[in-house]
């Protein structure tokens, strides 16, 4: 493309700044995940200097290269070997111009905390900089620094935000404060997609405080000096809309389908037939969507959360009318939305407002807005039929997986197959399989949303695992090894059944659940400790999780991030339903939605981070909500006999199952 | 209206429209925007500051009602560069992801220090309990609180 940088270039990712200091750039984006430390570790062993003394530039369009976006806990893995060959480049070009100054050869020189050493002399690398600044082609041949000479990569490491976040002095989008910065507020039509008929702001317009009432097609807002007084005049706007029904696309996509399977089900001297059904949950950020717009004649600047930077200055570029080389997009650190900043409402709207008022405005929307106006997680019916043959192994597997849209990427089926279809293909050997994706339109706006499917689908293929093991009378675990035959995988699930010590079953009204899985070269197993009360109410006790994500930077980074994982999951399933309506989301607060609070938290989650450091580093960030589900929903049925085929396990239906 | 607030051990003068909330002056008339909005009705605990002692959420009073107290944010926990030991404790046990939700649960723990210096697991999650977060990080803030509360 005619603007888009070069991600090979070294000038495009390492900068040597003229006071020493080292800036990395990168087009991923942190919210959480730790990435920028990460990154961080990296640069400065490969290029030998104090971390302090690296700056990680993330997002900024008009310094970092392109970059697609941050999506599948992928940012480590795609990024981490470009960064970390970029950085050793550049310390090989500053032995050869130290080299050149000295009159040694480079080979008798060497780095020590940001300087070239050798022949008792000690060159700083900003005094390199001269002749002009690094740059070049990165090439494959480049020397990594070895592994006994890395100081940071591998090693437990506070964030490097964490003294800023608990101050308080991090700045989060809605923090940012510009000079003459007025606020907005949306009026907002009844349902997604309405056009509007018909707009009375005269008294909205005269109210204290308002600068501007702004529309530009359907889009409505008002500008205030403050936010009290933006949302007061926007609620005093008269708008008639005109309702026009949204539905969700259609597909049907055939992800596996081997030879005989229907001849070996029907073969199978035991069959069994299930389905599993999830209701939509929502992303539920604490901090509701936000973002700032300077738009002017000459050019923009964007201050958002967002997962796609670059995506964002295409969409602002075409909603205000100015060129995307002339749109500025700074990221600022955001609210973890485990997926749903994929989408660039609140910049759009924000930017509008701005164009409208000829002010500055920041824009952050309503706790209720974000429930009622974000993408949720689709809802998901999944029909699993399997035989076994004699000796209780799997014969024949059947699934089909119904849901909506997980994406605004479009119907390519090979789209939705690592989309709608995440782990819709059990990780299982050893039998025929057919699986089949249906895509079911939805009026609900559902996109993009932690792991996509695979926390569905794995909910639903490790519940019948269980019940395959339990209607021929063998032990979970036993079970799957015997359908496993990847080593990586095998021991995961090994491991965490020697942690939990899965063989003592726990007493009274406890029991133990184990679910697992491959995500995305990600192998996880979890085991969950439940009690489940007389009356069905279940309480989450303990967690055990084994994961191998390949090379660890950051041991401390991933066992954070699989405990939140884990977390966040026990919430979806114990707790939460996105109730909806013709598309409307009813259910628009925290007392309506409840997560899991400090009260529900399990007494411990033990995570075993065991990564195969011959492997390559893969994405921690989903992997440990994936199967979280259904170690609990197995830990229920082990525990009291309830075998729960729906989630959220609510004290009635768990009760109800309990009684049957 | 015109207000006098003491926040952090500082009188600030304000002129703001009635009503105004206490949230709203400490992020857009002080400039303390370590305290966040998370869903103005108190039931998120994003934008706790700590009045008179108790950990109270910012968005349900009014800054009229705010100036009969004293009020300590987020920002106002620090002497100088010394962290308060729960903002020690939480970089410490790395109990944070995004850290949206950080400043709430740090005023929280700070307040129920304040009350009792040694509470255990349980009053820990009663303290907290009003403080949502979505990244899950519940478990290592109770070991960063028990860790303040019964120093090894």
């Amino acid at each position: 493309m005619w603007d888009r940088h070069d991600p090979e270039r070294l000038e495009q990712r390492i900068r040597v700044e003229r006071d020493g200091s080292i800036t990395a750039l990168s087009g991923k984006i942190e919210f959480g995940q730790g990435i920028r430390t990460a990154f961080a570790q990296i640069v400065a062993d490969e290029l030998d200097i104090p971390i302090e003394r690296v700056n990680v530039v993330l997002g900024d369009t008009d310094q970092v290269p392109f970059d697609f976006g941050t999506f599948g806990s992928h940012s480590v893995v795609q990024e981490t070997p470009l960064l970390r060959k970029a950085a050793a480049f550049a310390r090989h070009l500053l032995l050869d111009r130290a080299s050149a100054k000295l009159g040694l050869p480079a080979e008798k020189l060497d780095t020590e905390a940001g300087a070239i050493v050798g022949g008792g002399k000690r060159v700083p690398y900003a005094e390199l900089l001269d002749s002009e600044p690094l740059a070049g082609t990165i090439p494959d041949w480049v020397a990594l620094m070895p592994a006994d000479r890395r100081k940071y990569a591998g090693r437990p490491m506070p964030r490097l935000e964490a003294r800023d976040i608990v101050t308080g002095r991090a700045t989060f989008v809605a923090d940012v404060r510009l000079s003459g910065m007025a606020r907005g507020a949306m009026v907002r039509p009844p349902t997604r997609g309405a056009k509007l008929r018909s707009l009375d702001d005269s008294a909205a317009r005269t109210m204290p405080g308002v600068i501007a009432v702004v529309r530009q097609g359907d889009v409505v807002g008002v500008v205030a000096e403050r936010d009290e007084q933006a949302r007061a005049a926007a609620g005093a706007v008269v708008a008639e809309w005109h309702v026009v029904p949204v539905e969700g696309p259609t597909a049907e996509v055939p992800m596996r389908s081997d030879a005989d399977v229907d001849e070996k089900f029907r073969a199978a001297p035991v069959r069994l037939a299930q389905t599993y059904v999830l209701p939509p949950i929502a992303s539920a950020p604490i901090g509701p969507s936000a973002a700032v717009a300077d738009i002017r004649a000459g050019g923009a600047t964007m201050y958002v959360g967002t997962q796609r930077p670059f995506g964002v200055r295409e969409q602002v570029a075409k909603t205000v009318g100015l060129p995307e080389k002339k749109v500025r997009v700074l990221p600022q650190i955001t609210s973890g939305t485990y997926g749903r900043n994929s989408a660039a409402d609140a910049a759009v709207e924000a930017a509008i407002l701005s164009k409208g008022s000829g002010r500055p405005v920041l824009l952050q929307w309503t706790r209720e807005e974000e429930f009622a106006w974000s993408p949720s997680r689709p809802e998901a019916v999944l029909e699993i039929s399997a035989g076994l043959d004699a000796a209780g192994r799997i014969a024949a597997w059947r699934y089909d997986e119904h849901t909506n849209v997980h994406t605004a990427a479009g119907l390519d089926p090979q789209v939705l197959t690592v989309t709608s279809g995440r782990n819709a293909v059990p990780p299982y050997t050893g039998f025929p399989a057919r699986v089949t994706l249906h895509i079911e339109p939805t009026r609900l706006r559902t996109a993009n949303f932690r792991s996509l499917a695979a926390a569905e689908n794995v909910f639903a293929i490790e519940s019948f695992m269980d019940e395959l093991a339990s209607l021929s009378e063998q032990d979970p675990l036993a079970f799957r090894l015997r359908h496993i035959d990847d080593d990586r995988f095998r021991r995961v699930v090994e491991r965490v059944a020697e942690r939990s010590r899965w063989h003592e079953r726990p007493g009274g009204r406890r029991g133990r659940g184990i679910a697992c899985t491959v995500y995305h070269d990600t192998y996880v197993a979890q085991v969950a400790e439940v009690e489940v009360s007389l009356s069905g109410a279940v309480r989450l006790v303990k967690v055990w999780c084994v994961v191998d994500p390949g090379q660890t930077l950051n041991p401390e980074g991933v066992r954070n991030q699989i405990e939140g994982g884990i977390q966040q999951s026990a919430s979806w399933t114990l707790r939460e339903e996105l109730l909806h309506r013709d598309g409307r989301v009813i259910n628009t607060g925290w007392d309506t939605y409840p997560i899991a609070t400090f009260r529900d938290a399990p007494e411990s989650i033990d995570v075993l981070v065991a990564g195969d450091e011959a492997a390559p580093p893969t994405g921690v960030g989903e992997p440990g909500a994936v199967p979280t589900a259904a170690a609990i929903a197995n830990a229920v049925y082990a525990a009291s006999g309830a075998r729960l085929r729906s989630v959220p396990l609510t004290r009635e239906r768990v009760r109800k199952a309990m009684a049957v | 209206m015109k207000l006098a607030l003491t926040v952090n051990g500082e009188r600030h003068d304000v002129d703001v429209p009635p009503n105004t909330t206490l949230l709203s002056v400490l992020r857009d008339d002080l400039g303390l925007t370590g305290t966040r909005y998370g869903c103005g009705r108190g039931q998120c605990g994003a934008c706790y500051v700590i009045a008179d002692s108790r950990a109270v959420a910012s968005c349900l009073l009014t800054a009229d009602q705010a100036t009969r107290m004293e009020i300590t944010t987020v920002e106002g926990l620090a002497e100088g560069s010394r962290l308060h030991p729960v903002q020690q404790a939480f970089v410490d046990e790395d109990a944070m992801q995004c850290g949206y939700c950080t400043s709430g649960m740090v005023i929280s723990a700070a307040a129920l220090l304040g009350r009792d210096p040694r509470p255990d697991e349980i009053s820990i999650r009663d303290a907290l309990a009003g403080n949502l977060c979505r990244c899950g990080v519940y478990g290592r803030a109770i070991r960063a609180v028990l860790k303040v509360a019964s120093p090894s």
